[in-house]
């Protein structure tokens, strides 16, 4: 079975600064993968790089479910993103927000995409929500209609980024919660997070990164209890204590 | 071009003036205004001195009243009301005597004898008025061509008749063939042709009227003017300024000889008009208002025209210039810092006289819609900017990662945000093209401030300029006060 994600040597560039210095990475469907490792990185640019967000140098290659994602616009749309500051759209209720992509990129109609946007409402818990504009909401739930909004899309890949900084810490828990659901269910996920517990409990592998590379990846015990690099045990120490 | 310019900040400031109702000058100094390039009457020679027939003759009275003489530049109709408030003490510039005027001003004795005339392109096939049938005629605004023409219109079967502010502009039009004829005073005209042979008085039209200066009613200085002028026609000093102005003899029972009464209003009342009377006269105000009127529904038209020409212009600028290619980019830049940096003024008149030069024919409307839609284009181009620029790029990123195409991208998430921050500053420049719609009276056009003046001028009386001046206000006040609701309730919005 072909990888839903597949890097090859990615490797990015900001003017001379080389954020990714070689990243070679598959993963399966079905599989939770969550990245961590010191800021500046490189976590974010390579999950951006993934749907395009960020341009990557010629030599390299990421393909969703083998469709190479420079030669073929669409395949974005496979990718769903969450993003740490949520950037749900502030003029259009939770519905429309979710509703938006399914009638203009696939097309479908307003009964269908109520239809799915009311069984994801109802899945990330914010089905009384549905006419609220998103300054009306709390920041757990607007995360979570962040979720519903890229789920609506019926993506192949979830890549989430820090999804749950930016929240007060008593929402964490509702956020984490669904996306531990996701995970339950069967959906491939790529997750940046600071969250330990959550990465040691959900993910399936854990990818520790530093300087642009991965430098250690494997089973959260592994990784958390038993890491093979110094500088994979000096984070996660660091991580640890607090 | 510039004369033009120039004429309507003096316009401007003569309004400023009209406003404050600066008192009268002393006595020793004596304020005269007239509307300076009215030739042989009163104009600058190349030094830059006023001179002139009326100059020479408005000095003279005043050295015989051991007063000295202080010349401001006003356009034709603002004269009156310059009188009335007490702005200037006299006016002169070939001033009509007629009963009309004589109601709201004084004349002393007349001293020349005057006609209208038609002049047309020497090139042109037009001989005399019987050939203007359907055809385009300037004046002056509210001067006695005006008058005289707008009462012939049915009898001479004209097309048109277009208003100016002076001869240069209207004979540039003629010149340019967007009018056939221009009707006005014949010395002013005879004196302006003489070094320009490609144009030819073709008829002169005797209106028996006589040329005067003016001062408020009531004004004590009228009688002494009066008499001075007396003797120095006895003198023989205004038939010196005849030969030496126009180097011909005046006529001998011509008024320019014969010393006469003032002509005196027919109509009894108070010789001081009160405030009210002169600003807030009813009677002219209803005979205006229909003229008015109309002036309100060409600004309207022009405005509205102009406005959505501007925002469709400035939003395709806006996108080309922040995300087109680099030459249209740049290209864009530069359209908007240009116009946003050329006066609109200069703009009308360069949009309104240069393409005919190239054969290319716009009429008055067209040239101002042109002009005012390329410079609120400018703006509103910068405006949409800001108001994209604003819209955080998380909101561009969610759209690229849900798979939106650019144009759902920008119709359905960016422009629907950028407009509510934009709606505050698109609708200031809406007053702003609506209020700019009066410039374009220098081209010709009947718009409400080209309307009043000449309404003002018919009547000899300011209040329908201060009726436009209410009509303006009435207009831009509610979008005023829309912007700054508008602007309370999206800063209330966005805080949240
Ligand atoms: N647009 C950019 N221009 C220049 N440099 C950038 C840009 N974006 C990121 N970088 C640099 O690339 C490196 C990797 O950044 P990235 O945001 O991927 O780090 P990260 O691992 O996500 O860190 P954090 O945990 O703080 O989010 C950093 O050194 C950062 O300064
Ligand atoms: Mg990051």
């Amino acid at each position: 079975m072909t990888a839903i994600v597949s890097i090859k040597n990615l490797h990015k560039h900001f003017g001379n600064f080389e954020a990714l210095a070689g990243i070679d990475l598959n993963i399966k469907k079905g599989e939770v993968v969550c990245i961590v490792g010191p800021s500046g990185s490189g976590k974010s640019t390579l999950i951006r790089c993934i749907n395009q967000l960020e341009p990557f140098d010629d030599s390299s290659k990421v393909k969703i479910s083998g469709v190479d994602v420079r030669q073929d616009e669409t395949a974005r749309a496979e990718v769903g993103m969450v993003f740490q500051s949520f950037n749900l759209f502030p003029h259009m209720t939770i519905r429309q927000n979710i509703v938006l992509a399914p009638m203009r990129v696939q097309q479908l109609s307003e009964q269908k995409a109520n239809a799915v946007a009311d069984e994801l409402m109802r899945r990330v818990g914010i089905e009384s929500q549905a006419d609220k504009f998103p300054r009306q909401l709390s920041g757990g739930q607007q995360q979570r209609v962040a979720i519903a909004r890229a789920l609506a899309m019926g993506p192949q890949v979830m890549l989430f980024d820090e999804p749950t900084s930016a929240l007060d810490p008593e929402m964490v828990g509702e956020v984490l919660d669904v996306m531990r659901d996701l995970a339950v269910s069967g959906v491939t996920m790529m997750v940046v997070t600071h969250e330990m517990g959550f990465a040691r409990q959900v993910a399936d592998r854990v990818i520790f990164m530093d300087a642009g590379k991965i430098v250690e990846a494997g089973a959260p015990d592994k990784i958390f209890d038993n890491p093979e690099h110094q500088r994979t045990r000096d984070f996660v120490n660091a991580v640890l204590q607090h | 071009m510039y004369s033009s310019a120039f004429r309507l900040r003096d316009t401007a400031a003569y309004i400023l003036a009209l406003l404050l109702l600066s008192g009268s000058a002393s006595a020793a100094e004596i304020t005269v205004g007239a509307n300076v390039g009215n030739v042989p009457w009163e104009f600058q020679d190349a030094e830059g001195d006023y001179v002139g027939f009326e100059i020479d003759l408005v000095k003279e009275v005043a050295a015989k009243l051991d007063a000295s003489v202080e010349i401001v530049n006003i356009p034709f109709s603002g004269l009156f009301s310059a009188v009335q408030s007490g702005r200037i003490d006299i006016a002169i510039s070939s001033i009509t005597v007629t009963d009309r005027r004589l109601e709201s001003v004084a004349f002393v004795q007349p001293y020349y004898d005057s006609a209208q005339s038609l002049t047309v392109d020497s090139q042109s096939d037009i001989a005399s008025l019987d050939d203007m049938r359907d055809k385009v005629v300037a004046v002056d605004t509210g001067s006695t061509g005006d008058i005289w023409t707008t009462a012939n219109t049915s009898q001479y079967d004209f097309a048109e008749i277009r208003r100016f502010e002076g001869i240069v502009p209207a004979m540039l039009d003629v010149q340019s063939g967007r009018v056939d004829g221009y009707i006005s005073d014949i010395p002013g005209l005879e004196y302006f042709i003489r070094d320009k042979p490609y144009f030819t008085v073709v008829q002169r039209i005797e209106t028996g009227e006589r040329y005067s200066m003016i001062l408020a009613r009531g004004n004590p200085l009228a009688d002494q003017v009066n008499d001075v002028i007396s003797e120095l026609k006895r003198s023989g000093f205004v038939a010196q300024l005849h030969r030496e102005w126009f180097g011909s003899e005046p006529l001998p029972d011509s008024s320019t000889v014969s010393v006469i009464d003032r002509p005196l209003s027919t109509s009894v009342g108070g010789t001081d008009a009160g405030f009210v009377q002169t600003f807030l006269n009813w009677e002219v105000l209803l005979n205006s208002y229909p003229l008015l009127l109309s002036g309100l529904s060409v600004t309207l038209m022009l405005g509205a025209i102009s406005i959505a020409f501007g925002l469709m212009l400035g939003l395709f600028v806006a996108l080309v210039r922040m995300y087109g290619m680099r030459s249209a980019s740049i290209a864009a830049k530069v359209y908007i810092d240009i116009f946003r940096s050329i006066p609109i003024l200069v703009l009308l008149i360069v949009v309104y006289y240069a393409p005919p030069f190239a054969g290319i024919e716009l009429s008055a409307f067209t040239a101002a819609a042109v002009a005012l839609s390329l410079v609120s284009g400018a703006y509103t181009a910068e405006i949409f900017r800001a108001g994209i620029e604003a819209v955080p790029s998380g909101q561009f990123e969610a759209c690229h990662a849900l798979g939106l195409s650019y144009r759902h991208t920008m119709t359905d998430v960016i422009l629907p945000q950028a407009i509510r921050v934009v709606i505050p500053p698109l609708t200031n420049n809406c007053i702003n093209v609506i209020k700019d719609t009066a410039l374009a009276s220098v081209v010709a056009m009947p718009d409400l401030l080209k309307q009043a003046n000449q309404a003002q001028a018919l009547e000899a009386n300011p209040t329908p300029l201060i009726v436009a001046a209410v009509m303006y206000i009435a207009l831009l006040w509610p979008l005023v006060i829309m912007v700054g609701r508008l602007e309370k309730r999206f800063r209330q919005e966005f805080s949240q």
